[in-house]
């Protein structure tokens, strides 16, 4: 077959196969190297994809804005009954916070919940279908950083596992690949959350005797890089139990919608800069 | 004309791929354009082309992705070569040989990405892989690159070429 070709397109031929056998023989090695020669390209090829997602953000506002007006009635009587129950219970919320303080200065506990975060959108899921996970607006030029955190207000998203000039690459919660140190915010029971092929996520390697019931909290443990202390993770569906484990494991439905996220934040300093006197003297 | 089209191949495919395709995927799975656009201009152009514009968009669709290995940059490359050689030696290439082709290459290329996502990155078992990722886009990919291919005006004259050809030898 080969035979057929010109020398040069022999030689073109041979060279490329031979830079794709470096690239599959030694695929780890070659990684950053093939990531910086990619950063140009990707910068350039992601202002089309950015364009897209504002033609389509446009298009679904309209669409959204429309409805909504259908509908404006019936939704300003049912958020007036909220708004009815949401001061109820921020009262309520008042009187706790003012005793949780009272108590955290007894106690002189200095760790405060206060991560530096970075507001950005999202503008794409994986380019492939193997891994679950979405392209953020946001990358190098504003500070992110492979290993970061990713949330929203509900709760856990994943970790940026990747870097572009204006764009990252976040690993959803639910990637078999993922992996996040979370404790039963109920018991306390530690363990690891992985995704799962079915979307969802589980937490292993928790204790055997640990008491684990349907509808229990998982938040973050704080001992994964990214992530503070205390950020749910999901809630607890179902418990595994296999006969002769040493260890129990349970399926979690993540707290946060991954089919329809729009704004994420990136945690950019896990800790308050007072909890962490290494992050201070940065 | 063709190297501006090979261009908007690489800054447009990407972004439609990201983003538009998603209300397109059944249970999550998408048809690969770049797999598609590969093997199109292999079997049209040549293995050069094939191979070149595999590595190019390979790379920008592994820019794009959680995956840290380049999987896509050797796979689409692969795709470029084969692409190229079926389509240099296929003397008669119909809608069918090009989605038979075009399924048969996207199941390979799935399966060489999911051993070798086993292998160096402990990915889940390559049976289940294939059956719930290569298999359901092999037949979306054969799908959608029969119809670009049927809408193509370069599979007219090559198909016209080729029966001036018959002509010739008097059939």
């Amino acid at each position: 077959m080969l035979r057929a070709l010109s020398g040069t397109t022999r030689l073109i031929l041979l060279l490329l196969t031979l830079l794709l056998s470096v690239v599959f023989l030694l695929p780890k090695q070659t990684r950053s190297v093939l990531q910086a020669l990619g950063q140009p390209i990707a910068a350039v090829v992601f202002f089309p994809i950015e364009a897209w997602t504002a033609l389509e953000q446009s298009a679904i506002g309209l669409w959204q804005d429309y409805a909504a007006l259908r509908h404006v009635h019936e939704d300003n009587r049912q958020l007036r009954r909220d708004l009815e129950l949401l001061q109820r219970q921020n009262s309520d919320l008042r009187e706790s916070a003012v005793a949780a303080l009272r108590l955290a200065a007894l106690l002189e506990f200095k760790e405060q919940f206060t991560p530096q975060t970075v507001a950005a959108r999202v503008v794409g899921r994986d380019s492939t279908n193997w891994y679950s996970g979405v392209i953020l607006n946001k990358g190098d030029r504003d500070g992110i950083r492979p290993e970061m955190g990713v949330m929203t207000s509900a709760g856990i998203v994943g970790r940026v596992v990747k870097t572009n000039p204006f764009s990252s690459i976040v690993l959803l919660v639910t990637d078999p690949h993922n992996a996040i140190t979370g404790i039963i915010q109920r018991s306390r029971d530690e363990g690891i959350v992985e995704g799962t092929a079915q979307g969802r996520a589980r937490i292993k390697y928790l204790p055997l005797l640990a008491n684990i019931r349907p509808g229990d909290i998982v938040v973050t443990s704080g001992l994964t890089g990214g992530f503070p202390r205390g950020i749910v993770i999901g809630t607890v569906l179902t418990m595994q139990k296999e006969e002769g484990e040493l260890f129990q494991s349970a399926e979690i439905v993540p707290q946060a919608d991954l089919s329809k996220l729009e704004e994420v934040l990136v945690i950019t300093v896990p800790r308050s800069l007072d909890a962490d006197p290494e992050a201070k003297g940065k | 004309m063709k190297q501006a089209l090979y261009a908007s191949l690489i800054l447009g495919l990407i972004p439609l791929q990201v983003t538009g395709l998603n209300y397109v995927g059944i249970a999550g799975i998408r048809p690969d354009l770049t797999l598609i656009a590969t093997f199109l201009i292999g079997f049209l152009g040549g293995e050069i082309e094939g191979l070149l514009m595999g590595i190019l968009l390979g790379c920008v669709q592994d820019l794009f992705s959680a995956g840290s290995l380049w999987i896509n940059l050797i796979t689409k490359a692969m795709i470029g070569i084969l692409a190229g050689l079926l389509g240099r030696h296929l003397a008669n290439a119909t809608p069918v040989t090009v989605c038979t082709f075009l399924f048969v290459l996207s199941v390979l290329s799935g399966s060489t990405a999911a051993v070798w996502l086993r292998v160096e990155d402990n990915f889940l078992g390559v049976p289940h892989m294939i059956q719930s990722v290569v298999l359901p886009q092999a037949l979306f990919d054969a799908a959608l690159g029969t119809v670009i291919y049927w809408l193509m005006p370069g599979r007219r004259r090559r198909e016209s070429e080729f029966g001036e050809d018959l002509a010739l030898f008097g059939r």
